[in-house]
């Protein structure tokens, strides 16, 4: 393409070849975020859940917190090498990345408050950290999967709303959430929202090569 | 009669203000893969583009590599608007 004058035709050729090149709005990139999270959840819950079944210790629990080193380290290297390697940055982007963003800070605030809860001598509120990864992670992934207009990524947070609903029912209801049932309970519903998600997408970016 | 404004009014000008209405924001590689152009002649367009406040252009570094990205402005969104609502007029559309 040259720096040429052109007729109105061709200037509303231009305009519309572009715009159908540039069309990425519904770009998924690569499920590999979605494994990381998923895979990393996944093998910290099945730890703990081990842990807890031999030592019947309260403070394994603190094994969760290798979730948050792990994805904390590896996402934003991961999200900088994607948006390097495609070039663009798109209005569904900056949405999806606002959404997962509100989603860690929620994180980070509840994370405090819990230990605060500790501190001061209150009752175990820990049960509370359990809603957050299925109840505000799964309606963060659905509201993704309907601006990508990706049916995995609804699917999948289905699920882990589901559970996550349930789970506040558990808590509200006085339902002790033993490790026994609780545990595998959560590691289906992250692999229903990560780990199958994330397959499915690089399965989808492998066809189109 | 409305005017074609003359900045717009140019093949590669106009693809990558098509491009960067569409987008966020696109890097310099992106945009000459997109428009098939050469990086000297990109280059020089976006200089211009840029000078008339059509454009925002950002340098960066990626590790050692130089990285030049490119958002429109407001200014650019509005006469682009414009562009296309002249053209528009013209074909009668």
């Amino acid at each position: 393409m040259e720096e040429k004058n052109i007729s109105s035709q061709e200037s509303m050729a231009i305009i519309s070849e572009m715009i159908e090149r540039s069309k990425n709005r519904h770009y998924l990139g690569d499920g590999n975020i979605l494994l990381l999270w998923g895979y990393t959840v996944v093998a910290v819950a099945a730890l703990v859940w081990i842990l807890l079944a031999i030592t019947h210790y309260p403070a394994m629990n603190w094994f969760w917190f290798l979730i948050w080193i792990v994805g904390g380290i590896a996402t934003p290297i991961m999200v900088r090498k994607r948006r390097d390697k495609r070039g663009v940055t798109t209005y569904a982007d900056n949405l999806c990345n606002a959404l997962w963003s509100i989603v860690g800070y929620s994180a980070i605030a509840l994370t405090f408050l819990c230990v605060g809860f500790l501190l001061v001598g209150g009752k175990d509120s820990w049960s509370a950290m359990l809603l957050l990864p299925l109840v505000i992670v799964s309606i963060a992934e659905i509201m993704q999967g309907v601006v990508m207009c990706e049916r995995s990524l609804i699917a999948g947070g289905a699920i882990g709303l589901l559970c996550g609903l349930f789970t506040s029912c558990c808590i509200a209801g006085g339902v002790t959430l033993s490790a026994h049932w609780y545990m595998p309970m959560f590691i289906i519903a992250f692999a229903a929202m990560m780990i199958i998600p994330g397959h499915v997408l690089n399965c989808k970016i492998h066809r189109k090569k | 009669m409305k005017e074609l404004d003359p900045l717009l009014h140019s093949q590669l000008r106009l693809a990558v203000m098509s491009i960067l209405m569409n987008v966020e924001e696109a890097d310099f590689s992106y945009l000459k893969e997109m428009t098939n152009s050469t990086a000297g002649n990109l280059s020089v367009q976006l200089d211009k583009l840029s000078t008339s406040g059509y454009i925002d252009v950002e340098k960066g570094f990626v590790g050692k590599k130089t990285r030049t990205t490119c958002h429109v402005t407001e200014k650019g969104r509005a006469a682009f608007e414009q562009y296309v609502e002249a053209i528009k007029t013209l074909l009668n559309l």
